[in-house]
Parts: structure tokens; C-alpha cells; sequence
């Protein structure tokens, strides 16, 4: 039981700008358990982290390079494209997309698909809640 | 009253000129238009429609997968309207831009108009039928871009 407390009480320490709201801040105490229980020497999120991993370029589904920003952008606030279909993508930034990351099911879709096409394998949960902490800050 | 007959015409219009139905479903539209346009179900034919559907993970090199119930409720809604006129007659694979009244259509259209960066590749359908996303195709909305119009 003092364990479980402890790691909620990591899971908060985790959320940097705590701009989540309540559901989203339940998920990042799923994925806050989940990396903890894979490592124990876990001890938070870190948007730095999530920020590199956003901006760094892997070998994708497609055996070419992408990285988040190929259809997101560096600047969230901006505009992206889809480099697959040239379709524009609203802001991913919350400042100036109110919409983005507050709905659950859509934030978990979107990462599962997203990490697929650019690591050509799913997220951890460790992956998953820094580049989370690094997008809600924008 | 008037608002009525205009639009029954503009239907009767849609239909004489290459249309199909409008894709209106909101849930089809929510998840099968977020990375292009929501091609209208009538543009495929029920087999085609269950390969792409029941191969979303791997959906022309990206992942579209979608949870199961979701996956089930858009494949009946294809399915209740897919196609069976010319645009499908023969093609059975996932994609619209393989059929043969397809191909034939777009034969006389240069490669140069459609490699550019403002449509990309066929798929694009919105890059030049202005109105794609009313399910009218008809020649007069073409716009190719840098080009101007078709007709
Ligand atoms: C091939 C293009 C592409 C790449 C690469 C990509 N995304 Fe996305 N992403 C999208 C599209 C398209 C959407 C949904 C568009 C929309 O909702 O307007 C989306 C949505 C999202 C969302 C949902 C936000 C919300 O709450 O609505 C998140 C989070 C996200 N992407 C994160 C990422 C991360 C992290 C990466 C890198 C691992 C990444 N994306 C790489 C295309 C891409
Ligand atoms: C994650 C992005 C994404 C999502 C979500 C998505 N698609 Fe696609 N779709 C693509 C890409 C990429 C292509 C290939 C485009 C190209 O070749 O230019 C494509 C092509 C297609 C084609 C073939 C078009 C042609 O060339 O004739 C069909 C049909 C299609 N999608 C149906 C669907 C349906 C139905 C859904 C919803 C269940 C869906 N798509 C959701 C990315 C997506
Ligand atoms: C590069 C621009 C371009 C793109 C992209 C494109 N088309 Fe076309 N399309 C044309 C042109 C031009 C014609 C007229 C050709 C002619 O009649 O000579 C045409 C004709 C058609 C017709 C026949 C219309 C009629 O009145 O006979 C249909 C149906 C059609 N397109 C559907 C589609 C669909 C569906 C897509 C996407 C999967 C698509 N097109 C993508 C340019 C395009």
C-alpha cells in the first residue's frame, strides 16, 4: 500500500505544466505505474526526454527516415502536413489547439499508430508519458 | 419550398454528372477522413471494402488501426454502401485509383500535373474535384492547381 502511494505520488511530480485534465491525468498515472513497474528506478517524466524523442529521426514503418516533426513540425504551434497523403494537421500544440490532448481514447490511438510509423514498433509507457509532458507544455 | 426543389436538383445534377452520395456518417468521418478526405463508399464495391478494413494496421505503408468496435460499425456502413456501378465493376483490390473506368478516366491527365507538390498522386481527389467532398466529381468543379480548370 505504501508503495502504491509512493508511485502516485511520482505520477503527479511527473505532470511539469499540469495542463491535463482530470481523465488525462488518470492515463498518466497508468502509463506513471506501467514505466515503474518496468524500471524500477523510474522516477518521472521528463518533457526534455520526450522533446528529443520527438524531434529525433528513426527508420519507420516504411524503411525510411521520419520523426514526429516530418508531419507535425518542430514549431507545434504551427501547421503540419501529412508527408503520406499532403493533408494539413492543426496545431498538435495545446495553446493553440484547445482540443488536443483531452480526449483519452484519441491521444492513445494516435501514439499507438504514430509510434508504429516512426519506430516501427509501439511506445513504452516511459516514451509515451515524456512526449506527452513535452507536448502539454507547448 | 424553394430551397427543396434547388436541392433536388443539384442531386439530380450530382447524379448526371459522375456523382455518388455524400459520405455522411460521423463516425466515418471522424476516423476515415483525418488523414485524406473520407472517399465516399460507393467509390469501392463490398469485397474491397472488407480488404481495407481488415487491414488498417497495415493501411498503404501507415498505421490507421482503429479498436474493434469502431472497426466493425464503419465496415457495416461501407459495406451497407458500397458500390456496383462502373467506377467498381472489375476491382476488387483496396484501392479506388486501380478500377478501369478509373485508369481511363485519368489517361489523358499529364503526370507532371499530378506529381506536383499541390496534389502528390491520384489519391489526392480533393487536390483537383473541388467538390469531392460532396460525392460530385463532374467535370465542371475541376480545378487542377497551377493549371486552372479542365474543361
Ligand atoms: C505520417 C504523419 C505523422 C507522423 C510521422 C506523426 N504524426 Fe501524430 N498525428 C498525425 C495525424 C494525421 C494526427 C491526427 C490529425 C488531427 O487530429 O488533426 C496526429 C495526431 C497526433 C496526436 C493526437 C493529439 C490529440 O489529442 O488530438 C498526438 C499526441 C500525436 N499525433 C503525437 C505524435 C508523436 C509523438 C509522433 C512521433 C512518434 C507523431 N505524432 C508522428 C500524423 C502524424
Ligand atoms: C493514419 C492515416 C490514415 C487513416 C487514419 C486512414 N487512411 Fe486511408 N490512406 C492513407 C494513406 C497514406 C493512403 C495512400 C495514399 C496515397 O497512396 O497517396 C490511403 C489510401 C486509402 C485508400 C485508397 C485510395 C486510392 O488510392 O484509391 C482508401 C480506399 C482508404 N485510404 C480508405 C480509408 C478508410 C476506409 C479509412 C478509415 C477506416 C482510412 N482510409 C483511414 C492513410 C490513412
Ligand atoms: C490531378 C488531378 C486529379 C486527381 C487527383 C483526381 N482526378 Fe478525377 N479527374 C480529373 C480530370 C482532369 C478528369 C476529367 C478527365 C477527362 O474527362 O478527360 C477526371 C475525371 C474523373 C471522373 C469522371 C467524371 C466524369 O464526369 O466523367 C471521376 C468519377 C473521377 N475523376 C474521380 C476521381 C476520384 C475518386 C479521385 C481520387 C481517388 C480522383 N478523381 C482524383 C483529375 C483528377
Amino acid at each position: 500500500m505504501k508503495r502504491l502511494l509512493f508511485v502516485v505520488g511520482l505520477g503527479f511530480a511527473g505532470l511539469h505544466a499540469g495542463g491535463f485534465n482530470a481523465p488525462m491525468q488518470a492515463y498518466m498515472q497508468e502509463l506513471t505505474l506501467e514505466a515503474k513497474s518496468v524500471d524500477g528506478a523510474f522516477s518521472g517524466f521528463d518533457a526534455k526526454r520526450g522533446e528529443s524523442l520527438f524531434t529525433t529521426k528513426h527508420i519507420g514503418k516504411k524503411g525510411t527516415e521520419v520523426s514526429c516533426t516530418t508531419c507535425h513540425t518542430a514549431n507545434l504551434k504551427n501547421n503540419g502536413q501529412n508527408s503520406n497523403t499532403n493533408k494539413s494537421i492543426l496545431p498538435l500544440a495545446p495553446s493553440a489547439n484547445a482540443q488536443r490532448l483531452t480526449d483519452v481514447k484519441e491521444v492513445q490511438k494516435w501514439l499507438r499508430r504514430n509510434f508504429n510509423d516512426v519506430f516501427a514498433r509501439e511506445g513504452t509507457a516511459q516514451e509515451k508519458g515524456d512526449v506527452l509532458s513535452y507536448i502539454i507544455t507547448q | 419550398m424553394k430551397k427543396v426543389v434547388l436541392a433536388s436538383v443539384l442531386i439530380a445534377s450530382f447524379a448526371w454528372c459522375s456523382g455518388v452520395p455524400a459520405a455522411t456518417d460521423p463516425l466515418y468521418q471522424k476516423e476515415c477522413a483525418s488523414c485524406h478526405f473520407g472517399y465516399q463508399p460507393a467509390l469501392l464495391n463490398k469485397a474491397s471494402w472488407e480488404k481495407v478494413m481488415g487491414s488498417l494496421s497495415e493501411h498503404f505503408g501507415t498505421d490507421a488501426s482503429l479498436g474493434k468496435e469502431d472497426s466493425q460499425a464503419i465496415l457495416s456502413y461501407l459495406v451497407r454502401n458500397a458500390g456496383n456501378g462502373k467506377i467498381t465493376t472489375g476491382n476488387d483490390t483496396t484501392r479506388i485509383t486501380l478500377s478501369a473506368y478509373f485508369k481511363r478516366k485519368h489517361r489523358e491527365v499529364p503526370l507532371k500535373q499530378i506529381l506536383q507538390k499541390e496534389v502528390g498522386s491520384l489519391s489526392n481527389c480533393m487536390a483537383c474535384h473541388t467538390t469531392a467532398d460532396k460525392g460530385s466529381y463532374s467535370e465542371r468543379y475541376i480545378v487542377i492547381p497551377n493549371y486552372g480548370r479542365w474543361e
